[in-house]
């Protein structure tokens, strides 16, 4: 611990000259588009590389990989949003990840996209009877989603 | 309120959200002020949803018609194209007796912020309040975010500001969160190889509470995605808590595509509950037994038959000290006439060990059965929705929850829609439920930006 302490300032000021050194080259870096050039049919199962056969610049990151399959869907996407949502974000809008991800809500998903039954959303059905099951099963999804967030609801029981 | 009687981080975490709110006040302002007289893009978002519910508790009766409105504001290309707003909350008025809570209104403001985007080097600063998704890091503050790509492949993103609390605890005068946060993340990208991420957050001092034992906001962790291959890849991460002093979990998945349409992917994840949960105050995450732990461990399989018909597997085991799980099942879509109508059908069960995750009862193994069919046409609407729990053993005398969604709508124009949907139910909470709710749909999208949902 000693040892870090002395040699920490070195460090800093080596972090330091190092990033001046990669501001001074950042403009040869290409981003990410803003939104994706064409709209995209709702609904539709997107299949990225019906187009894309590439990397994606600005993410370096093989676009195949990011196809919505059955898989990729519900259960996995935090996989992919974690590693980097800005990819995400070319073609949803961030009010797409607040139907669900809102910290605050007092509306089911699957209640307020009644309508879309194809979009799978979370807690269909009586899931008041069966979150006694889940949230044993494996307590931690619960958090993965809510996070800290204390609902009202929650409190009532959770005492 | 005495600003003077309040302790300093409240004070702090006070002006800080006093300057954002001015910040976004003005910003908005200016915004709609640009919006007005220049090429700016404006994309609104809006759905207003009337409930309509009657209980009977006890000798009680009670009717329940909570109006929400769900409000999402993208206003792009701002004056030199770079800038944009991005803004969602909700509202809610209770018509009748109250839905939610003892407030007959109520809201909440998911995100508000300003993104400024450089187009060249890729960098960005969000400030407002928002949502930090980096890593191991998923946080919603008011604050500032930042990312920049650094030469050689390298990334760095940092952030800070003030923690958004939700309602106080149970007989507490705080949700159990510190009330400053920060962190960042840093990265290194070997073109589409792979990429490593290590990330870390520090949240000000847990608030002391009476009733729960809580636990501060402190981890740090890496992130991992691996793709060797274009058939294979693998991605994850690792965390650890600084407080506890001990790993809180491994959550790792990899993907194999062995031919076109196939996708086999399997999951691992393992949690130290007492170190992950630790400040989640709530269920006294730092009160937790520190040998208690989650291992999941699944696959899945999905196989597109056709553009139209997809096929998939899957498979969980789920261990902890109390006992262990099991869950499979298999799930069928198909779509016709051009994606217009869709429909799927899946059935899962799961057969948990005796005892184990349910309290009350012996078992909590129950078979699940889900069949869908929605049409979505040019004028009209319209789904229908079963889903059926069957439980091995009654619960609450009943030995099964089933539910029934009826959906019809019509697009009034291509922006705007109108719906509503009745839904019966039959449960252990309730021998017989029927809700209904009336839903309008505004959806102007003036940009080019793909499609929402």
């Amino acid at each position: 611990m000693r040892l870090l302490r002395q040699i920490f300032p070195l460090l800093a000021l080596t972090g330091l000259f190092a990033l001046l050194v990669a501001c001074a080259q950042m403009k040869a870096i290409p981003g990410l588009p803003a939104s994706h050039p064409e709209a995209l049919a709702i609904g539709q199962q997107a299949d990225c590389s019906e187009c894309h056969d590439n990397q994606q610049k600005g993410t370096l990151k093989p676009i195949v990989n990011f196809s919505h399959s059955t898989a990729f869907h519900l259960k996995n996407h935090r996989f992919y949003a974690l590693s980097d949502d800005r990819l995400c974000a070319v073609c949803h809008k961030r009010s797409f990840c607040a139907d669900c991800h809102t910290n605050s809500t007092e509306i089911k998903p699957s209640t307020k996209s009644g309508y879309r039954p194809d979009l799978e959303m979370q807690h269909r059905g009586n899931f008041m009877t069966l979150h006694k099951i889940e949230g044993k099963l494996d307590p931690v999804s619960c958090y993965r989603c809510h996070g800290r967030g204390n609902s009202e609801r929650c409190i009532a029981c959770h005492r | 309120m005495n600003f003077q009687k309040l302790h300093p981080p409240e004070r702090l975490e006070l002006r800080m959200k006093h300057l954002i709110l001015r910040f976004i006040t003005v910003s908005i302002l200016m915004m709609f002020t640009s919006v007005l007289s220049s090429a700016a893009q404006l994309s609104l978002d809006s759905t207003t949803i009337v409930r309509m519910e009657q209980r009977d508790i006890g000798t009680e009766k009670q009717n329940l018609i909570p109006a929400t409105q769900f409000l999402g504001i993208d206003v792009r290309n701002l004056p030199d194209n770079n800038l944009s707003l991005h803004l969602y909350g909700w509202g809610r008025a209770d018509l009748a007796d109250n839905s939610y809570n003892d407030k007959k209104a109520d809201g909440s403001l998911t995100y508000a912020y300003l993104h400024y985007r450089f187009r060249n080097p890729d960098a960005g600063i969000r400030a407002g309040r928002l949502f930090v998704r980096e890593g191991i890091i998923n946080e919603q503050i008011d604050g500032i975010s930042a990312r920049a790509a650094l030469p050689l492949g390298f990334g760095v993103s940092a952030f800070g500001g003030a923690n958004v609390h939700t309602p106080n605890l149970y007989g507490e005068s705080s949700d159990g969160k510190g009330d400053t946060i920060y962190g960042g993340r840093l990265n290194y990208n070997l073109k589409g190889l792979f990429e490593l991420g290590v990330s870390g957050l520090y949240e000000s001092r847990a608030p002391a509470l009476v009733n729960y034992t809580n636990g501060n906001h402190r981890l740090v962790g890496a992130d991992i995605w691996f793709a060797p291959y274009k058939v294979l890849d693998l991605m994850g991460n690792s965390i650890y808590n600084t407080e506890t002093k001990s790993f809180a979990g491994h959550s790792y998945l990899l993907n194999i595509r062995p031919v076109t349409r196939l996708l086999l992917s399997s999951e691992f994840s393992e949690y130290k509950e007492k170190s992950f949960l630790y400040s989640w105050a709530m269920f006294s995450g730092a009160g937790l037994n520190p040998d208690e732990r989650s291992r999941i461990t699944g696959v899945r399989g999905s196989y597109g038959v056709t553009k139209d018909l997809d096929l998939s597997a899957d498979y969980k085991h789920y261990s902890r000290l109390s006992g262990t799980a099991d869950r499979a099942g298999i799930k069928l879509k198909l779509s016709f006439l051009d994606n217009s109508v869709r429909s799927g059908v899946s059935y899962h069960y799961l057969e948990a060990e005796e005892g184990f995750a349910i309290t009350g009862n012996s078992s909590a193994s129950y078979h699940e059965l889900r069949s869908y069919l929605m049409f979505d046409g040019k004028n009209y609407f319209g789904a229908i929705d079963l889903l059926g729990l069957f439980f091995k053993e009654k619960i609450y005398n009943q030995d099964s929850a089933l539910e029934a969604t009826l959906s019809l709508g019509y697009h009034l124009s291509p922006e705007l829609s109108i719906s509503g949907d009745v839904t019966f139910g039959k449960n252990p909470q309730f021998s017989d439920e029927v809700k209904g709710l009336v839903r309008i749909n505004y959806n102007a999208i003036l940009d080019n930006k793909g499609g929402k949902k």
